[in-house]
């Protein structure tokens, strides 16, 4: 027992250095949110001189923060919610119907995986050109739903755990195919439904290369895109940025801490079965 | 009848999702590898079939050449480092120390935000002025001189891999973590009682049943890394010159910017094949190595 907790302390000692490297960034821009532009420049890995709260108020005055922070609600609450949905409706005939023809479809879908979104980027560009999707939320989520092919991958291994025998059951009780999936496969989804769901969110949240070409108009982006359009602006005036990053990560942070547990298994567990 | 109603009911539930993927995800698919064999420049209807033309200039032009080699040194070096870091880090992560679980939530949380973000975290870091932070660590404990770490074609290489690393590591060190969790703790009772010391435990145990986590976490480094776009863009916009343009910074320049669409065409399906290839011979020779190993 000593030998173990004598271990455990060296093991700490050890791992001190590693995790103040890991942890040093984040140090920094949140010490220089603090600082005056001309200090953050100088001394940026001090302590502020001079305490500077002024950064806070003019980030919400001078940047649209706010109205970019629920762009980015919007566009992944309504594509995650979507995409969950017609990615378990679409497995539930492959599992609890199969056939020829469901196989097919499988196999079709699966396909998705091995096309990187960059391949079919040239086209999309022109197809939502032409459909006048291009600076519109509703366009990009359109978009992002093509990403219920994974969801439909999770829901299908899922699935298969639910015994037949339920469905079964109600069908002769007279429940009809459509009343099955809502009142009886729906909820038993829940575990996998919250692993898509994480998964999903956090791409979308964080995805760049898309809202950077389908959403031109200031007004329309996304609080990623907004940071990157600060940044041309903010070129010199780092507390400015780092202010801005800062507010963008406390929500994320308090996301990450509240659900830590069911990120890292809905992660983990997405990716070992994707 | 009755039989056939059913079976309609059911094949309902698949419309939505094969309407959304063919529209979104194949017909480009294949209108992708229509474009690249076409002279087409996004305006004008009087395009021409010109065959491989285009493919044959992708060789030609610098943008294209250097984003395939930065790209693919990019994937593999991150890829390697990575798996290298995260395995060690696991094993240690999965030690019974007092501080594990803060330090496992400081390796996990660079993966939680977008990577645009913590590269231009790292932009500050890594500026080239003789203040900057990483210049000044530096000048300070090592006694160098300013270092133009985004602007120097090799450095900035570098500069983008290691932000890589630091950003992905804790990802997949959790990602092994949760296999090792899962060896039963027998194995190494057993092994300590046969005489095992805790490396040999860790080469004879440890390291062959982590051999399918490898397979997962080595597939999704390679094809994120061949994906890569937001950390060269927000570190180095992709230079100097050409040096850190990726695959996916190139089509953007040439397909969107330039509007040179079947160039950018012809770039995309090359880069569909380089992915499809690499992702396909990596896992088969990955599995075939577990099948060796267990």
């Amino acid at each position: 027992m000593t030998g173990s907790l004598k271990r455990s302390w060296i093991l700490d000692i050890l791992m001190l250095p590693v995790g103040i490297v890991m942890f040093f960034p984040f140090y920094l821009i949140i010490v220089n949110t603090f600082k005056s532009e001309h200090e953050a420049i100088s001394r940026p890995m001090s302590l502020p001189g001079e305490w500077v709260f002024d950064n806070y108020k003019q980030v919400f005055e001078q940047t649209p923060i706010l109205q970019s922070f629920s762009n980015s609600l919007i566009l992944t609450v309504c594509s995650v919610l979507v995409m969950v949905l017609i990615g378990a409706m679409a497995a539930y005939p492959v599992v609890f119907n199969p056939n020829r023809l469901n196989r097919l479809v499988t196999l079709y879908l699966l396909a998705g995986f091995m096309i990187p979104f960059q391949t079919t980027l040239i086209p999309l560009f022109q197809l939502m050109t032409d459909m006048q999707l291009v600076n519109k939320l509703y366009g990009l989520i359109l978009l992002y739903l093509g990403g219920a092919v994974f969801v439909f991958f999770l829901m299908m291994g899922y699935m298969r755990t639910i015994p037949k025998d339920l469905s079964e059951a109600a069908i002769i009780d007279g429940c009809s195919i459509w009343g099955i999936f809502w009142r009886i496969i729906l909820p038993l989804l829940k575990p996998i439904t919250v692993t898509s769901i994480i998964f999903q969110a956090m791409w979308i949240w964080n995805d760049f290369l898309a809202p950077l070409l389908f959403l031109s108009s200031r007004s329309n982006a996304t609080l990623v895109l907004e940071i990157y359009k600060a940044k041309g602006e903010f070129t010199v005036n780092w507390p400015m940025f780092m202010t801005m990053t800062v507010i963008t990560l406390v929500p994320i942070f308090i996301f990450f801490i509240l659900m830590q547990k069911q990120i890292v298994k809905g992660i983990v567990g997405g990716a070992v079965k994707g | 009848m009755v039989k056939f109603l059913r079976y309609l009911q059911y094949e309902v539930f698949l419309l939505p999702i094969l309407i959304i993927y063919t529209l979104f995800t194949i017909v480009p698919l294949i209108r992708s590898f229509e474009l690249s064999l076409t002279d087409f420049n996004g305006y004008s209807t009087d395009y021409h079939f010109v065959g491989l033309k285009n493919y044959i200039k992708l060789f030609s032009d610098d943008a294209i050449v250097s984003g395939i080699s930065f790209t693919l040194t990019f994937a593999l070096c991150s890829t390697a480092l990575i798996t290298v870091l995260a395995i060690p880090l696991a094993i240690l992560l999965d030690q019974n120390f007092f501080t594990k679980h803060i330090h496992r939530a400081l390796f996990f949380f660079p993966s939680i935000p977008s990577g645009l973000l913590l590269a231009f975290i790292w932009g500050f870091i890594l500026s080239p002025v003789a203040s900057g932070v990483f210049n000044t660590i530096l000048r300070e404990v090592f006694g160098l001189g300013a270092q133009p770490w985004l602007s120097d074609p090799l450095l900035a290489k570098l500069s983008t891999i290691i932000v890589a690393v630091w950003a992905q590591t804790g990802w997949h060190a959790v990602l092994y973590l949760a296999f090792l969790q899962s060896i039963p703790k027998d194995y190494f009772e057993a092994a300590a009682i046969d005489g095992a010391s805790r490396l040999q435990q860790i080469r004879y145990i440890t390291l062959p049943l982590l051999a399918p986590a490898m397979t997962v976490s080595v597939m999704l480094l390679l094809t994120g890394g061949l994906k890569v776009f937001e950390i060269p863009f927000a570190l180095t916009k992709g230079g100097p010159g050409f040096e850190t343009h990726t695959i996916t910074q190139v089509i953007v320049l040439r397909g969107i910017s330039e509007t040179q669409f079947g160039l950018a065409s012809a770039m995309s399906v090359v880069f569909f094949l380089i992915v499809l290839v690499i992702a396909c011979f990596q896992v088969t020779m990955m599995q075939k190595r577990e099948e060796r190993i267990q």
